[in-house]
């Protein structure tokens, strides 16, 4: 395991102590492990409505994990899977975790990640461990942080891109990964990679930051770079990304990122939760000045030789296949298979390879199956398998020719399921079954339109047209689902009829998944849930037989016009009265009369919590184990352990002044004395406490013993002043955020100017 | 061993016919009713995951579900807390779960009797690869637990273990004992 992803999880280990000592706060400990992927799940409140009656779920204890979250309420395990690219090793190591600490799943996300759930916290540390050593990280996989770098899965092997994005997507990944530029951001960001413009593999209309890879002469050779667009996101009213720059060398796009990251965390919203992804920044800002920002913020950024490291390998960038080249060129006597190659595998441009999808239905795949598809892979595509945004895994290099023996396998493990990005390909977030925002059932809708749409298939086929059209849902109106991009797409709302809360789900029609997301399905009306499927079949059957031509449905939606549209909807809005017929009062695949009192406060925007808090966190986390260390009779390393903590919080407080800090032990001392001990900003006004500067004094007496002898007396006590400089510092911090709340006060400046200061 | 995640499924016969999905108001009435003594917190359905969990009841001692892995139907539990006791007892505790679970399913009405449970052939298995992996040595180290759970269990009468050979698989032991023998009699040695 690499060393500093070690050191992670047994800092998130220690921070798990000291929450269970009281000595982290919850909103605190929350952000933290958001920021280690560890989320909170339906009902971990301790509340649960069973259909009858409110019921108070009790855990064995009444700690708590997040201002409303339980300590012993399970939760979801989010794992990054950067640009979705897997190797067997890992798919092993997520199947026996799914399978030890969770229910036997591994849910592929929309984002391409793999999720778990009913995860406990305590178990947390060894999944992360585990994870770890096979190259895993589940960090900022949550919180506010950049979340999972997401790319085309056919990077490397389509037949439109401009060039492989891989090995960017990686490097932009790993630089951006914990990196300090990420760390103070008001909400999350996300990037994506594309190929190409045209398909929809990428998505990067719908990313805070999006790439699209181009090419160019200049001076007579061919360079790289990437078309940049910026401030996309869907959520409740989506936003399409603007073109920042139509060409930015490939050089360039670490420090652009790390540019547009700076931006944000200063003058993005830190308060209004609603209003703090950065399409609203560049919204108030307008993209020119935004623009303007980044490039001036890209002037002074302290050079990093990482930035142009990483190009030395991009051209050398291969994958290996497991076995050699070949063409089928004979017919497979088994008659699935050819339905199944028809809608589940694509040719790549390297002749002789094709890449084979594994449909998972809702996104979901077993332990058993998920380590047997590691051999199968090793068997077949080596370490090329990508998870892929529409919730399925692929397999990359597979020779032609051993399409029927790979399909043969598959098959032995209930994988050899059809219809990839098809209609019955429907996508959906995990809603009401474990979402604590979820309004509607988001999946036990998708199950059933799933398996209405694989009957209707076996049993005579779906029309060409129809089953080109995607589904996609989401439980509310936070689009993890993705729906506006679909053709047909829904989200979950309740409706009050006679007293009583009925499901229903809001359907968008005209969304285009192509060209990477290009257009936002229009908002028509709603549903009742459980009329839903019998809609879809209206909904197609009317466009077969109303269709010009080959009119694509977008097409069909935009020429017949919203009236006509809310006119087909309303012929399905009706509910009858509960005593007539009460199944419409109750969600799909959930008989529990429906309500939607068991949401609660989500996760998704994290907890706002100032980049000093974390530095300070640390620090006490960096005394602890100097303790440790002291216990053990570890005189020396307790001593220099107990330094380092002292630097770790002055650094914090000075970079709320000077953000470009580095971790050079004189440079901080030397900024901690000049703005905080000379100005006696660290020093209380309260008689006593924290009086005279005297703490200061003991990172800079500390500091300036270079040739310090050490002993047991002088460790403990240093151990000691460590923890009364970090009290002081938490008490300076305290007191300058107190400062800037009654300056803003007096200053009458409204919410939304606050950011800007 | 310090083993604690242990788990144990009760094969069915001829449970294919079953529709899963009954199983989620059952469950539902199971939270509504308190009907184990596993604090029950919610259902999960994986009736569209093929060969998969089927649709599972999550408490916080641990799962529970009629579960389809290898397209075999069972009652299956398994833990995810620590348990009570040394290890013969811990499976004891397990298997006690499981079977009330699945004397309370196989009674329900919803299901009309076509749930059946012979009581002949388990599935024992550790669910710790960090405690025991399947390897010979972790299985020797339980294995005199196993054999007193088991003597227990059938009460002296013989059976026969059949260990799960892949060593990427759980530590785990099919076992299969002469003649049919009652839930609610395993239950009775068992308490």
């Amino acid at each position: 395991m690499p060393v500093d992803l070690a050191r992670e999880i047994d800092v998130f280990e220690g921070q798990i102590e000291l929450k269970k000592q009281g000595r982290i706060e919850d909103k605190l400990f929350a952000e933290t492990r958001l920021r280690r992927g560890a989320y909170g799940q339906r009902y971990d409140n301790g509340q649960r409505h069973d259909g009858i009656t409110h019921r108070s779920l009790s855990f064995p204890t009444q700690a708590t994990k997040g201002t409303e979250t339980l300590w012993d309420g399970p939760g979801m395990q989010r794992i990054k899977i950067p640009f979705g690219g897997l190797n067997p090793d890992q798919m092993d190591v997520l199947a026996d975790v799914a399978e030890e600490y969770s229910d036997a799943i591994c849910h592929i996300t929309t984002r391409q990640d793999v999720q778990l759930h009913y995860v406990h916290i305590e178990d947390t540390p060894d999944v992360m461990r585990r994870l770890a050593s096979a190259g895993i990280t589940t960090r900022e996989a949550c919180g506010n942080t950049v979340r999972n770098v997401t790319a085309c899965p056919l990077a490397g092997v389509c037949r439109c891109e401009a060039f492989d994005t891989t090995p960017y997507a990686k490097a932009m990944a790993y630089h951006l990964l914990g990196h300090t530029d990420t760390q103070d951001m008001g909400r999350k960001f996300k990037v994506a990679f594309s190929g190409c413009k045209t398909s929809s593999c990428g998505l990067t209309n719908i990313h805070d930051l999006g790439f699209i890879a181009k090419t160019w002469q200049s001076n007579g050779a061919i360079r790289r770079g990437f078309e940049v667009v910026i401030g996309g996101g869907l959520g409740a009213v989506p936003y399409d990304a603007q073109l920042f720059d139509a060409t930015v060398p490939e050089e360039e796009i670490l420090p652009l990122a790390q540019a547009v990251c700076r931006v944000f965390a200063r003058l993005g919203e830190k308060r209004n939760r609603g209003r703090a992804r950065m399409k609203f920044l560049i919204e108030k800002l307008g993209l020119d000045e935004f623009r303007r920002l980044v490039i001036e913020e890209r002037k002074v950024l302290p050079p990093d030789p990482r930035w142009t490291d990483y190009l030395k390998d991009v051209e050398r960038y291969r994958e290996v296949p497991a076995r050699p080249a070949s063409n089928l060129d004979l017919a497979n006597p088994d008659p699935q298979f050819e339905p199944w190659r028809a809608t589940n595998v694509y040719a790549q441009r390297q002749p002789g390879y094709v890449v084979a999808t594994v449909t998972l239905p809702l996104g979901d795949i077993t332990s058993w199956q998920m380590r047997q598809l590691a051999d199968v892979a090793r068997k077949y595509v080596g370490d090329n398998v990508r998870t892929t945004v529409e919730q399925n895994l692929i397999l990359r290099w597979v020779p032609e020719a051993e399409l029927p023996g790979l399909y043969a396998e598959l098959k032995r493990l209930d994988l050899a399921l059809e219809g990839a990005g098809k209609i019955e390909d429907v996508v959906a977030c995990p809603g009401t079954d474990t979402c604590k925002l979820g309004i509607a059932a988001s999946r036990g809708l998708a199950a059933e339109v799933h398996e209405r749409m694989v009957k209707r298939q076996k049993n005579g086929g779906i029309e060409p047209a129809v089953r080109d059209l995607h589904i996609k849902m989401s439980g509310c109106f936070n689009s993890c689902g993705q729906h506006h991009l679909a053709d047909i797409g829904f989200y979950g709302v309740s409706r009050k009829i006679g007293g009583a809360t009925v499901p229903h789900f809001r359907v968008l029609m005209g969304g285009e998944w192509e060209n990477n997301g290009a257009t936002y399905g229009l908002t028509i009306g709603a549903v009742p849930s459980k009329r839903i499927p019998e809609f879809i079949d209206h909904v197609t059957q009317r466009y077969l037989a109303e269709r010009q031509q080959d009119e694509r449905f977008k097409d069909y939606v935009a020429r017949i016009g919203k009236k006509a549209l809310k006119q087909m909807v309303d012929a399905f809005s009706s509910v009858p009265a509960y005593a007539v017929d009460r199944s419409l009062y109750s969600d799909w695949r959930d008989p529990r009369e429906f309500t939607t009192s068991d949401i609660t406060t989500g996760e998704c925007a994290g907890e706002v919590v100032l980049q000093v808090e974390f530095d300070l966190q640390a620090a006490e986390q960096r005394n602890f184990e100097a303790q440790v260390h002291l216990e053990q009779g570890e005189f020396q390393k307790a001593d220099e352990v107990a330094y380092q903590s002292m630097l770790i919080a002055a650094r914090g407080l000075v970079r709320t002044q000077m953000w470009d800090l580095s971790d050079d032990p004189d440079r901080i001392a030397a900024e901690f004395k000049t703005r905080f001990y000379d100005t006696q900003l660290f020093q209380s006004p309260d008689a006593g406490q924290y009086a005279g500067g005297k703490f200061a004094l003991y990172l800079l007496n500390r500091h300036a013993d270079k040739d310090r002898q050490f002993a047991a007396d002088k460790a403990r006590h240093l151990v000691e002043e460590a923890q009364l400089f970090i009290e002081a510092a938490y008490s300076c911090q305290q007191r300058m955020s107190e400062q800037q709340a009654r300056a803003k006060v007096s200053f009458g400046l409204p919410a939304a100017a606050e950011a800007t200061i | 061993m310090d083993l604690h995640r242990l788990g144990i499924k009760f094969f069915a016969a001829d449970a294919d016919g079953i529709d899963i999905l009954k199983l989620i108001p059952i469950y539902h009435r199971w939270i509504q009713q308190s009907a184990l003594d596993d604090m029950l917190i919610d259902v999960a359905d994986y009736s569209h995951v093929p060969a998969g969990p089927g649709v599972m009841l999550i408490a916080h001692e641990g799962n529970y579900a009629l579960d389809e892995t290898g397209h075999e139907r069972g009652i299956l539990y398994y833990s995810k807390h620590r348990l009570a006791g040394e290890l013969p007892e811990r499976f004891a505790t397990v298997a006690r779960k499981a079977l009330r679970a699945a004397e309370l399913m196989s009674g329900d009405a919803e299901l009309e009797g076509a749930l059946k449970l012979p009581g002949d052939r388990l599935r024992l298995f550790a669910n710790d690869r960090l405690v025991a992996p399947n390897t010979g040595e972790a299985y020797a180290e339980i294995e005199p637990a196993l054999k007193s759970f088991l003597d227990r269990l059938y009460a002296g009468a013989p059976y026969t273990l059949e260990r799960e050979p892949d060593p990427k698989e759980r530590l785990s032991v099919r076992v299969q004992a002469e003649g049919e023998v009652a839930l609610k009699t395993l239950l009775e040695r068992l308490s």
